[in-house]
């Protein structure tokens, strides 16, 4: 049995519900398969939280969705101590977190603490309760969406919190005919539903180890490397890309290499995947927006001549 | 060879051998036979690596939905071959299966199609195993086994994952580098070979220890027996002479005494007639009584000789193994005194004629004890004396013969005194003055006799015989006319007579007062008999019946008598061995056994201790083959990698690619990648699109994958290269 093959029909399962958005469904897979989180950042309506129900669908996995308001607590998301009375003690009930694939619905409009509650499990896979930590499922994925519209009465999310989401994504209007395909389909189903689970979870875990083989080429590697050095130089930007940035650029790519059926990463890769992965690493010096997209090809020729 | 393709070549080899053993057996109708074998070449041809041949057969393909309606209007016609062609449902069932064979042949895709065709390969070997016990079946079988071991090993060898709706991987996926191919090397030639041959010794053992049942129910002609002539009641004289070119082998004698005396002949007796009317010949001492059984199984006659003397002649010890004929006649040499053999009973006639109650269909195995009858001293020397009053009612008969018979018969025994001497004559004037041929005239004939003795003076053994008999009688002499084979083909490989349909022989028992009936044949030898060819020929031949004679009994007549007879033996042998070392034990660890020794005897008084010698070493054998199997140390050495680096070449290639293209105007920036620069070309020069892809994506795999091209898609990428350069930009 062929990864390739597998991951082909995850992506026809999924394009069955998200229609017209190939680039979006392969890049959560490679989220997925990079072991990474991913942050949906777009306007309300075009598909987040669907999308993420179609992935967790096509998975066999356990889905648990989290609307984040402001007044949501810690407990909520990670789960409470109850006082059993048969025996005499406190009994942990797990909370939401405890799934494959956890949706963090407008992650950006809870607390700062709630927020950060939500961190320890992203980076450490475990939840740390009443001085007992928990091991959470795996494969562990959290797909987080944020409205960028929108910002009254949001708590945006730190540098620190956003480092760990490994791609930030926009998925955007659809085209005109795709968008007719939606509205032609029967509104009584939610078309997530329909879907059918094409991969166990034990070989969602699999694929993960096959992205850890694929082959990075050293010259690559200093490519990647030589970008990441460029964003920390530069003076158009505040804050650089990390170390963990650069790492996440590198299974990224290793992921995206076999999604796309190869056992080796390509130069294309990296320059595919560097804005999405790295734009939300970075702090822009100058506050009046800039387009970040020259900057990029900028780096990737510094790069590719190093 | 790369195992892929190696696959690709046991598979249809496979496919082909199912293909020869069902064509062998079940006689397939020669346009299906002539479609598949087509098939097997066009497919062998193909994986040859024969381009024209490829591209052709791609061309005729049909699409899946064609192939599908192919199978439902083979599986129609199936259901009408079974209905109104052939009428039954086993050959429209191979029939089909060849149709299968064929379509699956030309849909060799997926894994599942490999799969497919070794089923329907499997069942096509089984079939031709069910339709026939021929010896042929054995290589066959043989080359079956190898070549299924070898499709098996190299299957499993090329786990190519395909089949895409399958859920779990079971297998941890390692990305094979595309160029790397295993290879069949010596160790896997031998390790695949040893694998069969291990098989074919487990088969073996099986075979002859499961029990089993009959085999060959469907052969082709089951059931039909041979058919004979001159065995019947009545017997026109020229019947035997239209047999006497068949060549279908109708007995086996073994001789237990070492091979033969007399000129390396052998009588076989089958009938004895007294009645001649001038045409035909007569038994009218038909009357068939059953003979006593002696012992279980053998059978006694002792009124076989009408004298009770007791000065007998040799006895002569047959093995004899009769092939199913039309004729319930049991054969032997003259004269039978006991006969032993798996039937329920045997009748005998008044002329000493042996019958089964009702003919044989499959091939029976009998023992005779013969004795031959000399002429005894006291006939040499005695004038005519008085027959039994029996004797001369019956063997003195002549039909009404014009008178030149009996004259001739005078004219030339009037010398003569005895009656041995007068029969020594006629004998040696029928035998001196009469040419044998099988061109003599057959019947329709209204004189047949004076027709031979007078006209033409030319006939076989049937005229020689019943001229002589006839002779005889005009002269008083009691005597009658005997059917049946006369056994010249000696084999020396397995040491018994080859009797065939063309041995059928009619010679003359002849009345001595005391003797009894002596055997006399007037029949010159026959010369035609002899066929032509080179004597090595004719000892291959030989050698090759003997295998077939050890065949029929050992593996197609194997029955579960026999294999009872083979554990009693094997038991009795393990048993002896069993003691042996138990005595040398027992002197070596004496103290010991005195302790165990109650316990050894118990064990050995009951059946579990022969149950244990079987199963010990079964289950030692299993756990060495999970070992193996699981252990696997042959895996090693059997894939090796090819580590050619061409990358160097791929590169320069690329090289001048980007070059060529920069001229043309589409310049690779630095910040391009290769992809990047793929689809830019497209954009901007479509039609050489596709060469920048392969030559691309080649160079990427060398570059930053590390898997080298092959010296097939390098000298590809080269072609690409040359045919871009000639390209015209729009």
């Amino acid at each position: 049995m062929n990864p390739t093959d597998i991951i082909r029909a995850i992506q026809e399962n999924i394009a069955r519900v998200i229609k017209g958005k190939p680039q979006v469904i392969e890049m959560s897979l490679v989220a997925l398969l990079a072991r990474g989180h991913l942050l949906f950042e777009d306007v309300p309506g075009v598909g987040k939280t669907t999308l993420a129900h179609s992935l967790a669908k096509s998975l066999d996995c356990s889905f648990k969705r989290i609307q984040f308001t402001s007044d949501l607590l810690p407990s909520d998301i990670v789960g409470v101590s109850i006082f059993n009375r048969q025996k005499q003690a406190f009994e942990f009930m797990p909370g939401p977190i405890f799934a494959n694939i956890v949706l963090a619905d407008e992650i950006n409009r809870t607390t700062p603490k709630t927020q950060s509650s939500l961190l320890e499990a992203m980076s450490e896979a475990q939840i740390s309760f009443d001085n007992k930590t928990y091991p959470l499922n795996q494969p562990f994925m959290v797909i987080a969406t944020q409205n960028p519209a929108e910002y009254h009465g949001t708590f945006p999310l730190p540098e620190s919190q956003l480092d760990r989401f490994l791609m930030r994504l926009r998925i955007g209007y659809p085209s005109p005919e795709e968008e007719k395909k939606v509205l032609d389909r029967p509104q009584s189903l939610h078309p997530a539903e329909e879907l059918r689970p094409l991969l166990a979870t034990q070989d969602v875990l699999l694929l993960q180890e096959q992205v850890d083989r694929v082959l990075m080429e050293e010259s690559i590697t200093d490519y990647l490397l030589a970008i990441v050095q460029r964003t920390r130089q530069s003076d158009l930007l505040s804050l650089g890309v990390s170390t963990r940035g650069a790492l996440a650029l590198s299974r990224a790519a290793k992921a995206l290499s076999l999604v796309r059926g190869r056992t080796y990463c390509l130069p294309d890769d990296i320059k595919e995947l560097a804005p999405i992965v790295l734009s939300h690493r970075i702090m822009v010096a100058r506050t009046c927006c800039v387009n970040l997209l020259p900057f990029f090809s900028e780096c990737f020729a510094t790069g590719r001549r190093a | 060879m790369p195992f892929d393709q190696a696959l690709r070549f046991a598979s249809i080899w496979l496919a082909s051998t199912s293909f020869i053993g069902l064509t062998l057996g079940a006689g397939l109708p020669e346009w299906l036979a002539v479609l598949t074998g087509a098939a097997l070449i066009a497919a062998l041809l193909r994986n040859a690596g024969g381009k024209s041949v490829g591209r052709l057969a791609t061309y005729t393909l049909m699409s899946t939905t064609g192939w599908n309606l192919l199978v439902i209007v083979g599986f129609l016609g199936f259901w009408v071959d079974m209905l109104w062609v052939s009428g039954e449902l086993l050959p429209a069932g191979v029939h089909f299966l060849m149709v299968l064979m064929i379509i699956k042949l030309f849909n060799l895709k997926l894994r599942r199609d490999y799969l497919h065709l070794y089923a329907i390969s499997l069942v096509a070997i089984l079939a031709s195993g069910s339709l026939t016990t021929d010896l042929w079946y054995l290589p066959i079988f043989l080359l079956y086994l190898f070549v299924g071991v070898w499709t098996l090993l190299l299957f499993q060898l090329t786990k190519h994952p395909e089949e895409p709706r399958i859920l779990t991987m079971s297998v941890a996926m390692r990305p094979q580098p595309l160029a790397s191919v295993s290879q069949v090397t010596p160790q896997f030639f031998w390790l695949a070979n040893g694998l069969a041959l291990a098989t074919f010794g487990l088969t073996l053992v099986i075979f002859f220890t499961i029990p089993r049942v009959g085999a060959g129910f469907y052969q082709k002609g089951f059931g039909e027996n041979i058919r004979t002539s001159g065995f019947s009641e009545t017997v026109n004289l020229g019947e035997i002479g239209p047999i006497k070119r068949d060549p279908s082998v109708v007995m086996r004698v073994e001789l237990s005494d070492g091979p033969p005396q007399e000129a390396g002949r052998l009588y076989l007796r089958g009938v004895a007639f007294d009645q001649y009317d001038g045409k035909a010949w007569t038994n009218r001492l038909n009357y068939r009584r059953a003979v006593s059984e002696d012992v279980a199984g053998t059978f006694v006659f002792r009124s076989s000789r009408s004298l009770a003397t007791p000065r007998l002649g040799d006895t002569i010890r047959q093995n004899i193994l009769l092939e199913p004929l039309d004729t319930p006649v049991l054969f032997a040499a003259p004269f039978i005194e006991r006969v032993s053999g798996k039937f329920p009973s045997i009748q005998s006639d008044l002329t000493g004629s042996v019958y089964l109650p009702f003919p044989s269909s499959s091939r029976i195995e009998y023992s005779v004890l013969s004795r031959s009858n000399p002429v005894l001293p006291e006939d040499l020397g005695a004038e005519p004396s008085v027959y039994p009053e029996s004797v001369i009612r019956h063997f003195l008969q002549i039909p009404s013969q014009p008178e030149r018979i009996a004259v001739l018969a005078k004219e030339i025994t009037h010398t003569q005194r005895t009656i041995y001497d007068k029969a020594t004559a006629i004998h040696s004037f029928l035998t001196h003055n009469f040419r044998y041929s099988l061109d003599a005239p057959l019947t329709e004939q209204d004189q047949p006799l004076e027709e031979f003795l007078f006209t033409r003076k030319t006939g076989y053994c049937e005229h020689y015989a019943t001229a002589m008999v006839i002779m005889l009688r005009t002269i008083g002499i009691p005597a009658r006319l005997v059917t049946g084979f006369l056994a010249t083909e000696w084999n020396e490989y397995g040491n018994y007579y080859v009797v065939r349909q063309q041995d059928a022989h009619a010679w003359v028992e002849v009345h001595l007062p005391h003797s009894g009936w002596i055997t006399m044949d007037p029949t010159p030898p026959s010369i035609e008999g002899i066929g032509s060819g080179s004597p090595a020929w004719h000892a291959l031949g030989r050698m090759l019946d003997t295998i077939r004679l050890q065949w029929g009994r050992f593996f197609v007549q194997y029955s579960a008598a026999d294999q009872l007879a083979v554990v009693r033996e094997l038991k009795a042998g393990s048993t002896s061995a069993r003691n042996k070392a138990f005595d040398s034990m027992s002197t070596l660890f004496s103290p010991f056994m005195a302790m165990f020794g109650g316990m050894a005897d118990y064990a050995s008084k009951g059946t579990i201790q022969s149950l244990a010698e079987v199963l010990v070493p079964t289950l030692i054998g299993l756990a060495v083959l999970l070992w193996l199997g699981i252990r696997r140390p042959w895996v090693k050495g059997m894939i090796s990698k090819k580590t050619t680096r061409d990358e160097q070449v791929i590169m320069q290639l690329y090289g001048r690619m980007i070059g060529h293209l920069a001229r043309k105007g589409i310049a690779k920036l630095t910040a391009m990648p290769p992809l990047e620069f793929v689809r830019l070309t497209q954009e901007r020069w479509s039609n050489a699109g596709s060469a920048v892809a392969s030559i691309t994506e080649l160079y990427c795999r060398a570059r930053f994958g590390q898997i080298p091209p092959t010296r097939e898609e390098l000298s590809l990428a080269e072609n690409h290269l040359r045919d871009l350069m000639t390209l015209e930009k729009p």
